[in-house]
């Protein structure tokens, strides 16, 4: 298996995705396996601009995984979708 | 307690959001009683029982958010825009800061103790051996408690080998200090008043909401609408907070049109002189021991609950008495806001009459987003000189009130500090004790939040979090601070 790139991640914290529970992601070295962390390059972003966007649903807090955004993102569905981008 | 972040505290803080931007765009009066519709669409699927219920309890929250006392003007019949016309014109009482939802309560059962299917039904039993009330009793093989002879004391629970029996509490009771939160005959919630201790530790702990704050926030937005000289008085433990460093929630409050934002550290300054000649007076004179005095929740204990301790409390104001005092000797038209994580200050304002209104970080951070105000890409504002009181920024942290009267008292003296951390129960019970038995302290520094006022009940991040954040312009690239190793060990050092 060769040497693969690491997945990029970027955790929005605009105030509205850092007071609406991103602040909770931040906490990911505690709660992300650490095989998946190890692959991933993990940094925090100005605001995405999705929460303004009246065609979404989907709600802070926003985070970036490669190239897709994804909202109400929390713990469980951060480790879950790393993990997935990581082994994909 | 709950988890900080929950459904609910994101709901309460999304209707907040909502009702702030209606009021701005002035269609408040018109339209508030859409806003059910609108955080609970016809899509949702429900966390209650159906999303008709789900809109009376948005109707509910947005009535506390009002100010209004749920548990005694509750009139189902009356539209919100009708109660948002009478507060438009009256500011509602800001007591009692509690107030109670009885169709948001699920009337949990008392609490007890079950025995479940993981019982093994032992040859041991230790259950039965060790139940002083001979209430354990057998059959199909497993053990079972007698309820009307169980005294609950859970003897059960710590010797069996399976942990098959389960404590099943009422979160609201079990999380009151002071059993200030009881059942009426119908089994709903119901706060005594005269026990409260405005600590908020229910409102945190009640699963379903029911159990909430009245905001004091529209007083608040409707002087900054009328563009009066406001003054945002910012409590210490709002460093980690927000996505952003003192200088930038600064600037942010500006931007929300504060005329000017003062850190309550500067008052705790004072408030740390003045402990620390009290401290050398009380012990140069053999008076015993000190507390601390800058806790509203624990001057509610002490008033209400333990008057013994109304001599050993220090008699300086808390540092919000002293900024407020201070700010209105810089400008005697300026109004006061104190922005803080704690719902006893509101008691506390009304006590001391310098304070003209309270908000907490919850209720800023639905201001921030329905001004659309983003912390992080503020520019830095100045704070002016902090040198003297930048250490203070510390009374947000267990022990750290403590530290500062310690820094601030002249020549050496040989204090004995004793840091209580959080009243829950347990601590009550021993703050009992000292009426009997003075404990061996000479200053006493209490902080009815576990962590301090970080961990008060108008936070927005975990302790654990914020305290990450805090020192520095840390905040300011929230994820590198978390991840820098190297900013942790430059904070053990300085230890």
């Amino acid at each position: 298996m060769g040497k693969r790139e690491k997945v990029l991640v970027k955790i929005c914290v605009g105030t509205a995705c850092f007071v609406q529970g991103g602040a909770d992601l931040l906490l990911y070295n505690d709660f992300l396996d650490p095989v998946v962390l190890a692959n991933c390059e993990i940094e925090g972003s100005s605001c995405l601009g999705m929460c303004k966007m009246s065609s979404t649903k989907a709600r802070p807090p926003f985070v970036q995984i490669g190239t897709e955004v994804y909202g109400d993102m929390t713990q469980e569905r951060f480790c879950k979708l790393l993990a997935e981008a990581v082994n994909a | 307690m709950l988890e900080l972040n929950n459904q609910y505290t994101l709901i309460k803080r999304r209707v907040q959001t909502e009702v702030l931007k209606q009021f701005f765009d002035e269609t408040l009066e018109q339209d508030a009683d859409k806003i059910p519709f609108l955080i609970i669409p016809k899509e949702r699927i429900p966390n209650r029982c159906c999303i008709y219920k789900e809109r009376a309890m948005i109707r509910y929250r947005i009535m506390a958010m009002l100010g209004i006392d749920i548990e005694r003007f509750d009139d189902e019949m009356k539209p919100l825009t009708e109660y948002v016309k009478e507060v438009m014109v009256k500011d509602t009482p800001a007591v009692p800061i509690l107030t109670t939802i009885s169709t948001a309560c699920s009337a949990c059962p008392p609490d007890r103790y079950l025995i479940s299917d993981a019982c093994r039904g032992c040859f041991a039993r230790p259950c039965l051996a060790n139940c002083p009330k001979d209430c354990i009793t057998f059959s199909h093989g497993q053990a079972h408690i007698e309820e009307d002879r169980c005294i609950r004391c859970g003897k059960c629970k710590e010797v069996c080998p399976f942990h098959a029996v389960v404590h099943i509490p009422v979160p609201c009771e079990e999380a009151c200090p002071v059993n200030a939160v009881k059942k009426n005959e119908d089994g709903y919630v119901e706060i005594d008043y005269k026990k409260c201790i405005s600590c908020g530790r229910c409102a945190m702990s009640c699963p379903f909401g029911a159990i909430v704050e009245r905001s004091g926030l529209i007083p608040v937005v409707k002087m900054l609408k009328a563009q009066q000289h406001v003054t945002a008085m910012i409590a210490p433990a709002i460093e980690g907070q927000f996505p952003g460093t003192l200088a930038q929630i600064k600037q942010a409050l500006l931007s929300c049109g504060f005329s000017s934002v003062v850190e309550v550290s500067q008052g705790a300054e004072t408030t740390s002189i003045h402990e620390a000649h009290e401290l050398t007076h009380r012990k140069e004179s053999g008076a015993g021991y000190m507390t601390t005095s800058c806790c509203p929740a624990y001057m509610e204990v002490v008033d209400k609950h333990l008057p013994f301790l109304s001599e050993r409390r220090s008699e300086a104001l808390s540092p919000m008495g002293y900024i407020a005092q201070w700010c209105k000797e810089q400008n005697p038209e300026t109004k006061t806001i104190f922005i803080g994580p704690c719902l006893a200050k509101k008691v506390e304002a009304i006590r001391l009459g310098t304070i003209d209104g309270v908000m907490t970080f919850s209720e800023l951070a639905s201001l921030f987003m329905a001004k659309g105000v983003d912390v992080r890409e503020m520019e830095s504002a100045d704070l002016g000189d902090t040198a003297s009181f930048e250490d203070c920024r510390q009374f947000a942290v267990s022990s750290g009130v403590a530290g500062c009267v310690l820094n601030r008292l002249e020549g050496s003296q040989e204090v004995n500090v004793l840091p209580i951390n959080g009243i829950d129960k347990k601590m009550f019970r021993a703050m009992k004790i000292w009426e009997k038995r003075p404990p061996e302290a000479d200053l006493i520094e209490v902080m009815c939040c576990e962590g301090g006022c970080i961990n008060g009940p108008g936070t927005i991040v975990k302790p654990s979090v914020a305290l990450k954040l805090r020192g520095g312009n840390k905040a300011a690239t929230p994820v590198k601070a978390m991840r820098d190793p190297l900013v942790r060990s430059e904070m053990h050092e300085r230890k």
